[in-house]
């Protein structure tokens, strides 16, 4: 894959960096601030998987970094990839890096594929586009890659509609097509919400997969901490908007100190069960964006929130580990929490409801 | 509430409303107002008729220097009625039926609605050659003839609201209270089917009118006095358009804005009543 | 198949309806023959009598009917009562049709040419000021009665601007016909345009706003190849749907626009053959016109196979 891939193009270190990015939607009741000042860094090889409950700008986010968003949005703040600055005044015209530098594998298979096109065709669509293949190049290539996806039978599937294979076959097409150019970034949004949960873990196998094969960076979206657990170097949990805690996967697990990560992590689906059915959905319902709350966005849902959570937002702050940030002014281990805790456990307070 | 309605059918609704109050009013006092004389010949000493459109002749004349302006207000008459009278039977003849195939289903439902198709498959103005052709070309036979022509669509639409409002809770109540068929489709049914074929009517009338100026053109309109479809005609060939154009695109010019009106009215209503689109 | 045979059934109804009118609203003798019906002049009786035997009026009405429909299955239309050389209908229409043909089919694709990029360029800017500009324009079209249209059109550009010529000759080579042609069919193909753009523009903003399109635009395809290569296709349906039932309004509306530019087809044939009372030629050509309806529109059912792979077996 190295013949394909262009010049200037980080081998190694750094390739993203995102400084207080703000993404806000004019609507008609008034602008939408879907993400709100999130700074973030990204290594090449490195993945990161970016949590958060539904509505909580993950989508967004990673739209606003490969600025694939509708016209109503807004950007501002920094993102720089590779040395391309994409928000600057020289902003490279992103259709050409999109597909070649970076791409996405969208949520749902179903109807991420155009339905009247060849699955070869929408392969190869990218190829000729960006490298200039001939048809029977990139057919041949598109066969290729779907091999490389563990697709069976490759040179039929090739020739057939997206009607006529399953879900996760769909979904496999579709890396299939997000890897065509050898990207370095590859952006994937809750790839397996819309799969059988044995098909999901294969999904999520084949990703890490072809990140090592290929070196390649991987922004991994979704709701469910249980699944970024596995496969990712880094978690940024978010909430109406924002960043609320960032930290190496391991450090994550083992040191959480949001209150939000906790409760996302009870709420996390057991395998044996369906998906989407969650042990402990967190109550309450998450911040109405048009009208964010003055202080801790989480403040009306948290169990240790008290006056000063809903008077001022938490700033950002870093922990004891370097690469460890969360925003919580009573965050877990602290003597607020702990005081909290014990009054629950001895039932003299449920809740929030004070 | 007047208002919240005024805001949302939008000003243009009632300038289309008000044009259509205006020129049936025209069109129903034609006898009594102070115009000219529709048959009369205007001709001046000297001059050859056709006269250009002037202050005493508005539309100016045609090539009997016949006043155009009344001539147009007098071939309202007619076109009006027309429109009028077709879409009054086509809601009459069209919603009965469609209503209560909508309500009975089975099989008259599934006899009725084949007669529908049949009756959409023809080309309609070819059914309406065909009848005018066979028949005299008075008022009256014109006017049902379109009429006839309506009831395909108006009852495909009274038929697809009835199916849509048949298993509401509200009907399904009446039923269960015991009312009976008649008094279900009359009380429950009419009143919510009469909202969407309000706005078709009003289509409707505008299909009528540009209908009977088509058959004019075949020769088939109303064999007596003005129509806008005739009065359009005799301005239509080359020689007139070319010497005289006044004559055809004084009535054109009116026939338009009456067509656009009904439409547009038609089209207010229609989304205000979030009816959905049923073409005609 | 199925569609097929309600097609078949359909035709059939249509047959019926038409045969009926002839023979049932007032004397079939005379809606044959016209006024000479009645007379008893010799040649009138002649002909009274070679219309009973050519239409089988001393059968029963179903023998009739079964009888007149086999003729015209085979072809045979009868003869044309009203002009006194009596040419068989089919001659008639075989001279007629090609010319009326030729204006429909060059409408359906004017105001295909029209609506399809006329679409793409108003759902590409959809709800800005160039949109809101054509959903006036196509709402104006729409509402604008065809000989309305015929005449503003013949007035500018056959008039006042001379670009088309307002005579057609049927002895006039095939191209210079075709120009001649021109007009008429762009009379009847403004208004079609019209109704397709504003259906397809609908639908194309719908695709437009489907995750494949997203997925595609993240392929680093171009916005205008998005729009040829993936929003139109899947976005064809309800306009080709349309495009086919519309056929029988725009048959219609073509009698008009031929007889208004004097283009010597079907429609004025229909329309001399009524001044004349001449009933078999009108009820020849009302039936070609209806079978010509309903093929249309199976084949337009032949089309969606071909735009949608999920409707293929
Ligand atoms: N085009 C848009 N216009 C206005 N608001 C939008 C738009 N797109 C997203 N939003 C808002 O941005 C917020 C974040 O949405 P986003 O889709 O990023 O959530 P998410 O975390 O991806 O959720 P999910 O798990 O449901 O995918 C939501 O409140 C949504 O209403
Ligand atoms: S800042 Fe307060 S409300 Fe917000 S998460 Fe921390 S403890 Fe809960
Ligand atoms: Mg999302």
């Amino acid at each position: 894959m190295t013949s394909l891939q262009t010049d200037g193009r980080v081998a190694d270190g750094r390739l993203l960096t995102v400084e207080d990015l703000r993404t806000t939607f004019a609507t008609e009741r008034g602008p939408v601030c879907a993400v709100d000042g999130v700074s973030l860094t990204l290594d090449r090889g490195q993945a990161l998987g970016i949590v958060g409950e539904s509505g909580s700008g993950k989508t967004v986010l990673s739209r606003s970094i490969m600025g694939l968003l509708p016209s109503t949005a807004r950007r501002e703040g920094s993102i720089r990839f590779g040395d391309q600055d994409l928000l600057g005044p020289n902003a490279p015209d992103m259709s050409r890096l999109w597909g070649r530098e970076m791409s996405m594998v969208f949520q749902n298979p179903m109807v991420s594929l155009n339905p009247v096109m060849r699955i070869g065709e929408q392969i190869a669509e990218p190829l000729r586009i960006h490298l200039g293949m001939s048809r029977r190049d990139a057919k041949a290539t598109a066969i290729r890659l779907l091999r490389d996806v563990r697709i069976p039978e490759p040179d039929r599937r090739v020739d057939q509609y997206p009607h006529e294979l399953s879900g996760g076959m769909r979904q496999r097409v579709m890396i299939a097509i997000a890897l065509a150019c050898g990207p370095t970034l590859l952006f994937a949004d809750e790839p397996t919400t819309a799969l059988d949960v044995t098909v999901q873990a294969q999904i999520l196998e084949l990703i890490a997969e072809q990140r090592a094969e290929r070196n390649m960076s991987v922004v991994l979206v979704t709701h469910d901490l249980g699944v970024v657990a596995g496969h990712t170097d880094v978690i940024a949990v978010m909430y109406g908007g924002r960043l609320v805690e960032i930290a190496p996967t391991k450090v994550l697990f083992s040191q959480m100190r949001m209150p939000y990560t906790e409760a996302l992590l009870q709420s996390i689906p057991r395998l044996d069960q369906k998906s989407h059915t969650r042990l402990n959905a967190i109550p309450g319902r998450p911040p109405d964006l048009h009208d964010p709350p003055r202080g801790c966005a989480f403040a009306p849902r948290c169990a240790f929130a008290r006056d000063r959570c809903r008077e001022e937002a938490p700033p950002l702050a870093t922990a004891e580990n370097p690469d460890h940030k969360f925003a919580c002014w009573y965050p877990v281990g602290s003597p607020e929490y702990h005081e909290t805790k014990e009054r629950i456990s001895a039932g003299l307070e449920i809740g929030s409801t004070s | 509430m007047s208002d919240t309605i005024n805001r949302r059918l939008g000003p243009l609704f009632w300038i289309a409303v008000g044009w259509l109050v205006l020129i049936s009013l025209l069109a129903l006092l034609a006898p009594w107002l102070p115009i000219k004389d529709p048959d009369a010949y205007y001709l001046v000493r000297g001059e050859r008729p056709p006269y250009a459109p002037s202050a005493t002749h508005w539309f100016g004349t045609d090539q009997d220097a016949r006043d155009m302006f009344a001539r147009t207000i007098f071939g309202a008459r007619v076109s009006l009625v027309i429109g009028f009278v077709a879409i009054a039977f086509g809601m009459l003849v069209g919603g009965t039926t469609g209503v209560v195939a909508g309500y009975l289903r089975g099989r008259t439902d599934r006899i009725v609605s084949f007669v529908f198709i049949v009756f959409l498959s023809f080309p309609s103005l070819v059914l309406a050659i065909l009848i005018t052709a066979l028949l005299d070309r008075g008022l009256v036979t014109i006017a049902l003839t379109l009429g006839v022509l309506a009831v395909a669509p108006v009852g495909r639409l009274a038929r697809a609201t009835t199916l849509s409002f048949a298993e509401r809770e509200f009907v399904t109540a009446a039923r269960a209270i015991g009312a009976g068929d008649r008094r279900i489709i009359i009380r429950e049914l009419l009143p919510n089917v009469v909202i969407p074929m309000g706005a078709l009517a009003l289509l409707g009338m505008a299909v009528a009118i540009v209908a009977e100026g088509g058959l004019a053109f075949l020769g088939l309109s109303v064999e007596k006095g003005p129509t806008w479809g005739k009065l359009i005609l005799i301005g239509a060939g080359s020689r007139e358009l070319e010497k005289s154009p006044w004559i055809a695109f004084g009535p054109i010019i009116i026939l338009f804005i009456t067509v656009l009106s009904l439409n547009y009215a038609g089209d207010r209503v229609r989304s205000y009543f979030d009816v959905r689109e049923i073409g005609l | 198949m199925q569609r097929l045979a309600a097609s078949v059934m359909l035709i059939l109804a249509v047959s019926m309806l038409t045969f009926g009118a002839m023979n049932l609203l007032g004397d079939p003798l005379f809606n044959i023959l016209g006024p000479a019906a009645a007379d008893t002049k010799p040649e009138s009786l002649a002909k009274v009598a070679a219309a009973k035997e050519l239409y089988y009026l001393d059968r029963p009405l179903p023998e009739r009917y079964v009888r007149w429909l086999g003729d015209m299955v085979t072809g045979d239309f009868g003869v044309q009562f009203g002009s006194t050389g009596q040419p068989p209908v089919s001659e008639l229409v075989k001279e007629r049709f090609p010319r009326s043909l030729t204006l429909l089919v060059m409408a359906q694709l004017l105001a295909a040419m029209i609506a399809i990029p006329w679409a793409l360029i108003s759902a590409a800017r959809a709800n800005k000021p160039a949109d809101r500009i054509s959903t006036v324009n196509s709402f104006l079209l729409i509402a604008m009665p065809n000989f309305a249209l015929a005449v503003i059109l013949k007035y500018v550009f056959g008039i006042k601007l001379g670009w088309f010529p307002l005579t057609f000759k049927a002895t006039d080579p095939w191209l210079t016909r075709v120009y001649q042609t021109f007009l008429p069919a762009l009379t009847i193909a403004l208004p079609a345009a019209a109704v397709y753009q504003r259906l397809l523009r609908t639908d194309l903003i719908t695709t437009l706003q489907e995750d494949f399109i997203l997925m595609a635009r993240s392929k680093g395809v171009g916005r205008q190849r998005v729009l040829f290569k993936h929003a139109l296709r899947p976005s064809l349906f309800s306009f080709i749907t349309v495009f086919g039932i519309n056929t029988g309004t725009l048959i219609g509306g073509s009698l008009i626009v031929e007889n208004i530019f004097r283009i010597p087809g079907l429609g004025s044939a229909i329309v001399e053959a009524i001044l004349r009372e001449d009933f078999p030629v009108v009820l020849a050509i009302v039936m070609i016109i209806t079978t010509a309806f309903v093929l249309v529109n199976v084949l337009v059912d032949a089309v969606y196979t071909l735009i949608d792979p999920r409707v293929r077996r």
